[in-house]
C-alpha cells in the first residue's frame, strides 16, 4: 500500500505542474496585461513601461514561466502584482477562511449523507424514502447560487435569523462564527449531500439485500447491530467515492458561493485575482485547490481499501 | 409416535408470494416432525418450496411473501406469532442456520472470529473460559486447521471448506435444538463435499442436535439422515425412513428423483455407441499444452516462468464422433484447458490440432470455417444467454454469421433447432428469463449446434441444474452425438455423470493429469491415489445411517 501512496504522490507532483503551465498558458491568452489594470485609466505609454518592467513583463512568457518555476522550487510562490505582496502571505488567510468553511460543510456532510442515507435505505419504498428521496432531488437540480439566494431570502430578510453576509473578520466570538457561516455552509452541503444520499442508499440497498446480511439476521443479532456492523461498512466505499468528487465540486462551487455570499476565501481571491491578470496569486492558489483535490482523491482510495479487507 | 415433544412441527404450513399477477402459492399445506435427535431431510427440485420452508422455521419470510395458513411451532410455540424480542432469542440460539453459499454469507467486512464471538456475546451464552477462547475451541471442533490463526482471518481469505466449516461452526455456537441446513455442500468439490457431509455426520453423533437438511441432491440426503421428505410444487408429497424411501419410493415423483440420479456404483448400461463415428481418427490434439495467467517481468511485458503455470504440460487426443472428459477439482486446471482450446485463453506453450492443422491460439486469429468447427456450452447459462435477446435472435446471430440463409430461411432453422433441442417452436419469441434453467441451457445447446460444429466443449455445463434435468440435458447431448456424430470435450467435476456419459477421461490434478485413459477401465481400477480419492468421496445410496423405526 505504501508503494501505491508513492506513486500517487508521485504523479500528483505530475498533475501540479502540468495545471499550472496550462492555467500559465491560459491567462496568457486573456487580453491585456496587469500594468494595464493596475494603472487603468492613468496609464501614459511611459508609465506602462515603467511599471512593465518593474514586474518582469517585459519579459517573454516563457521566461516569466521558468522564472517562477524555479523561485517555486526554493519555496518561493513570487509576489503578487496586484498588492505588492508575498503571494503567500496574501493568500494564507483567504486559504484558513475557505478551510473553516470547508470544514464547517463537511462536519455536517458526513452525518447527514450517512443519516438520511439510511433512513431511506432502511425504509425504502415508503413514506419516508419518498419524502427525503424528493427533498434530495430537488436540491441535486438547483443550482448553488439559486439555493443560496433562497436561503438568504427566507432566513435573513423574511425572517432575519441569519446575517445575510458571511462577514466573518466582523466576528467576535466563536458563536458569532457560526452565525456567520450557517447560510453559506447549509448550501454547500445541501448541494453536496444530495449525491452521497441518492449513492449511500443504493449501496446500502444492495448490502441490506444481501446473503450476509440476511445470516446475521438469522443469527438473531439485533436490529442496530446488523445495520451498523455488518451493512453499514461494506456499503460505504461508493458513498466515500462520490464523497471525493463532492469535495472536487466544492473545490469549484466554493467560488460561487464566496461570491453569493460575500465571502473571504480564496474562491472570490481568485476571481479577482483573474480579472486583474495576477499572475503569481492565480498559479499559487490553482496548486492549492489542485494539490486538495489530488490530496482527497487519494485519502478517498485509502479508506475505501482500509474498509475492504480483499483489497488490503 | 407417542415420544418426546418434537423439536418443531409443521401444521398445514401455506406459503404464499406476490408475483405480476397476485398472489400465488408456494408452500401448500405441509406438515411435519422433527423429533429430538432427529434429521429430517427435505428434498426438491429448485422452486419446490422446501426453502421456503426451511426459512418459515426460523419465523423468516422472504420478499414479498405471507403466510396463507397454518402454523410453525417451535418446542411448541408459534414461532409466527411471536413478539420480535422473543423471535430473536431463538434465532442463533435456539435454531442454528448453515446457509447454501458461505462466502456470500459471512460478512466480508468482518473477522470470522468475530462473527462467532458476537453470537455468544448477544446471546449471553456462558463461555467460562472467554469467548475468544470459545471460539478457538469452536473453530476446532469443525476440523479447522490453526483455530487460532483462523478466527483473525477474514472470510475470503479462508477456502471455500473451511468458509462453510465457519458457518457450521457459527450454527452451533449457542448449543441450539435444531439446525438448518440449506443445501450445506452445493457448489462445493466431491471431496470437500464429503469431508463436510463426514464433519455433519459426527457432530450429529457427538452433540444429539435435531437437523433439517435441505438439498436437492438425494445421496447427500442419505448420508446424513433417518427420515427424508419430498416436496413438489410446494406440496409434500412423500416422507418416509431414508431406506424405504430409497428401496420403495411410493410416489411417482420420488421415484423419478432417485431414477435421474447418477449412481457411480451402477456400471452403466444401454449406452448406445455412436453410429455416425466412422473410424478411430483423432480431431482434436493437444499436446504439452501450458497455461498461465500470471504476468511475467516489468509492466506485464515479457514471458511468465514455467513455475507460475496453471496448466502444467498437459497432452490428450479426443477421437471423432466420442466424448472425452476431464475431471478434477476446482483450481485443477480443467476450465483453462476448456477456454484454450475455444480459443478464449491463450496458452503460454504446446500445440493444439484440430483434424490435423495446428490451431491459432485466440479464437479471433482462426480463420472463420475453423471457429464454426468448435463451439463452447458454458457453465451457467443465466450469464452466458444476453437477457435483452429473445431465444429466436440469439440462435440467429451463429446463423448469420457462418451461414449463408436469407431472413425466411434462418427463421425455419431457429424452429429446427429447437426441436432438436426438444423445446416449443413458441419458445422463438421468449427471452431467457421467462425459461426455467433447464431450458435456457437447451437454448445454449442450440446456440452451439446452430453453427454446425464438429466438436462442442461443455465446461460444468451441469452443475447449474437439478438433478433430474440433468439427467435430460445429458440424454439430449447422447442423443444429437449418436444422430450428428458430434464430439464433446466435457469437463466436469462429477464422476458419476462423467462414467455415464464419457468413453475416455483424463483426471486433472493440480494442472497435469494424474490418470488419463478409457473411463470404465480408469475407474473400476484406478491406479493413482487422487483418482481413488476422488472415488470414494461420492455420496452414495447405500451409506445411508442407522434408520429410526
Amino acid at each position: 500500500m505504501s508503494k501505491m501512496v508513492l506513486t500517487r504522490l508521485g504523479m500528483a507532483l505530475i498533475s501540479l505542474l502540468a495545471v499550472s503551465a496550462i492555467i500559465f498558458w491560459c491567462v496568457e491568452f486573456l487580453p491585456g496585461d496587469a500594468a494595464e489594470r493596475i494603472l487603468g485609466r492613468n496609464a501614459t505609454p511611459e508609465s506602462l513601461a515603467l511599471l512593465r518592467e518593474k514586474l518582469h513583463l517585459n519579459l517573454s512568457a516563457g521566461e516569466r514561466y521558468l522564472h517562477w518555476l524555479t523561485s517555486l522550487l526554493s519555496g518561493d510562490f513570487g509576489t503578487s502584482l496586484v498588492a505588492d505582496r508575498p503571494v503567500l502571505d496574501y493568500i494564507a488567510s483567504r486559504i484558513a477562511n475557505t478551510a473553516l468553511l470547508s470544514g464547517f460543510a463537511l462536519i455536517l456532510y458526513i452525518p447527514i449523507s450517512i443519516g438520511f442515507g439510511i433512513l431511506t435505505a432502511i425504509y425504502r419504498g415508503r413514506f419516508t424514502d419518498h419524502a427525503i428521496s424528493v427533498i434530495v432531488l430537488i436540491f441535486m437540480c438547483l443550482p448553488e447560487f439559486v439555493i443560496g439566494i433562497l436561503l438568504i431570502s427566507i432566513f435573513a430578510i423574511k425572517l432575519a435569523w441569519l446575517p445575510p453576509l458571511a462577514l466573518i473578520g466582523s466576528a467576535q466570538s466563536f458563536g458569532q462564527l457560526v452565525e456567520l457561516m450557517a447560510l453559506p455552509t447549509i448550501t454547500i452541503v445541501a448541494a453536496m449531500s444530495a449525491y452521497a444520499v441518492r449513492m449511500m442508499r443504493e449501496s446500502l440497498i444492495e448490502v441490506l439485500d444481501s446473503s450476509y446480511v440476511l445470516m446475521a439476521r438469522l443469527k438473531g443479532l439485533p436490529k442496530w447491530r446488523v445495520l451498523l456492523f455488518h451493512a453499514l461498512p461494506n456499503a460505504l466505499g461508493p458513498a466515500i467515492n462520490i464523497t471525493a468528487l463532492n469535495v472536487a465540486w466544492m473545490i469549484g462551487g466554493v467560488v460561487v458561493v464566496e461570491a453569493v455570499f460575500e465571502f473571504p476565501g480564496i474562491g472570490r481571491l481568485m476571481v479577482d485575482s483573474i480579472s486583474h491578470k495576477d499572475v503569481p496569486v492565480i498559479l499559487a492558489i490553482s496548486i492549492v485547490m489542485t494539490g486538495a483535490y489530488i490530496v482527497t482523491n487519494l485519502v478517498a482510495d485509502l479508506l475505501v481499501i482500509l474498509l475492504n479487507p480483499k483489497l488490503r | 409416535m407417542s415420544g418426546p415433544q418434537p423439536v418443531a412441527k409443521l401444521e398445514g404450513l401455506c406459503v404464499d408470494y406476490r408475483g405480476a399477477d397476485g398472489w400465488s402459492r408456494a408452500v401448500d399445506g405441509v406438515s411435519f416432525e422433527i423429533a429430538p435427535g432427529e434429521a429430517l431431510g427435505l428434498a426438491g427440485e429448485s422452486g419446490s418450496g422446501k426453502t421456503t420452508v426451511a426459512y418459515s422455521l426460523m419465523g423468516e419470510q422472504r420478499g414479498a411473501s405471507r403466510i396463507g395458513g397454518g402454523r410453525v411451532l417451535f418446542q411448541g410455540r408459534d414461532i409466527f406469532s411471536l413478539p420480535e424480542k422473543d423471535l430473536l432469542a431463538l434465532r442463533g440460539r435456539s435454531i442454528g442456520f448453515v446457509p447454501q453459499n458461505p462466502m456470500a454469507s459471512l460478512t466480508p467486512s468482518m473477522k470470522v472470529g468475530r462473527q462467532i464471538g458476537e453470537m455468544l456475546r448477544f446471546h449471553a451464552v456462558p463461555a467460562p473460559q472467554g469467548v475468544p477462547a470459545r471460539v478457538v475451541e469452536l473453530l476446532e471442533s469443525v476440523g479447522i486447521p490453526n483455530p487460532a490463526a483462523a478466527a483473525r482471518r477474514y472470510p475470503h481469505e479462508l477456502s471455500g471448506g473451511q468458509q462453510q466449516r465457519v458457518a457450521i461452526a457459527m450454527a452451533l455456537a449457542c448449543k441450539p435444538d435444531l439446525v438448518i441446513l440449506d443445501e450445506p455442500t452445493t457448489g462445493l468439490d466431491v471431496t470437500t463435499q464429503k469431508r463436510i457431509l463426514d464433519l455433519l455426520a459426527g457432530l450429529k453423533r457427538e452433540t444429539g442436535v435435531s437437523m433439517l437438511y435441505v438439498s436437492h441432491d438425494l445421496a447427500s440426503l442419505a448420508q446424513i439422515c433417518e427420515r427424508v421428505a419430498v416436496m413438489q410444487k410446494g406440496r409434500l408429497v412423500e416422507a418416509a425412513p431414508t431406506r424405504s424411501l430409497f428401496e420403495r419410493p411410493r410416489h411417482a415423483y420420488t421415484r423419478s428423483l432417485i431414477a435421474a440420479l447418477p449412481r457411480i456404483d451402477v456400471p452403466p448400461e444401454g449406452r448406445l455407441e455412436p453410429l455416425a463415428a466412422p473410424a478411430q481418427d483423432a480431431l482434436l490434439e493437444v499436446d504439452d499444452l501450458r497455461i498461465s495467467y500470471a504476468r511475467g517481468g516489468f509492466l506485464g511485458l515479457g514471458r511468465p516462468s514455467s513455475g507460475s503455470d496453471t496448466v502444467k504440460g498437459v497432452s490428450f487426443t479426443v477421437s471423432r464422433g466420442k466424448t472425452f472428459a476431464l475431471i478434477g477439482e476446482s483450481g485443477s486446471g480443467k476450465s483453462s484447458i476448456a477456454r484454450a482450446v475455444a480459443g478464449l485463453t491463450a496458452p503460454r506453450d504446446g500445440t493444439i490440432r484440430f483434424n490435423g492443422q495446428p490451431l491459432p491460439a485466440l479464437a479471433r486469429q482462426r480463420p472463420m470455417h475453423l471457429r464454426q468447427k468448435i463451439q463452447i456450452i458454458f457453465q451457467n447459462p443465466d450469464s452466458s444467454l444476453n437477457p435483452r435477446k429473445s431465444v429466436r435472435s440469439i440462435l440467429a446471430r451463429p446463423l448469420r454469421m457462418f451461414g449463408t440463409l436469407d431472413a425466411a430461411g434462418r427463421e425455419k432453422r431457429v424452429i429446427e433447432l429447437l426441436e432438436s433441442v426438444r423445446l416449443p417452436a413458441s419458445y422463438a419469441g421468449r427471452r431467457p428469463h421467462q425459461l426455467s434453467g433447464g431450458e435456457r441451457q437447451r437454448v445454449a445447446i442450440a446456440r452451439a449446434l446452430a453453427a454446425e460444429p464438429e466438436l462442442i466443449v461443455c465446461d460444468e455445463i451441469l452443475s447449474a441444474l437439478d438433478v433430474s434435468v440433468q439427467a435430460s440435458v445429458l440424454q439430449l447431448l447422447e442423443t444429437l452425438q449418436r444422430e450428428r456424430g458430434l464430439t464433446y470435450l466435457f469437463i466436469s467435476h462429477d464422476l458419476a455423470v462423467v462414467r455415464w456419459f464419457a468413453r475416455h477421461i483424463g483426471v486433472l490434478s493440480d494442472g497435469a493429469f494424474c490418470e488419463i485413459g478409457d473411463t470404465e477401465t480408469t475407474l473400476s481400477a484406478p491406479t493413482s491415489p487422487y483418482t481413488v480419492q476422488l472415488l470414494e468421496a461420492v455420496p452414495r445410496i447405500d451409506a445411508s445411517p442407522q434408520i429410526v423405526t
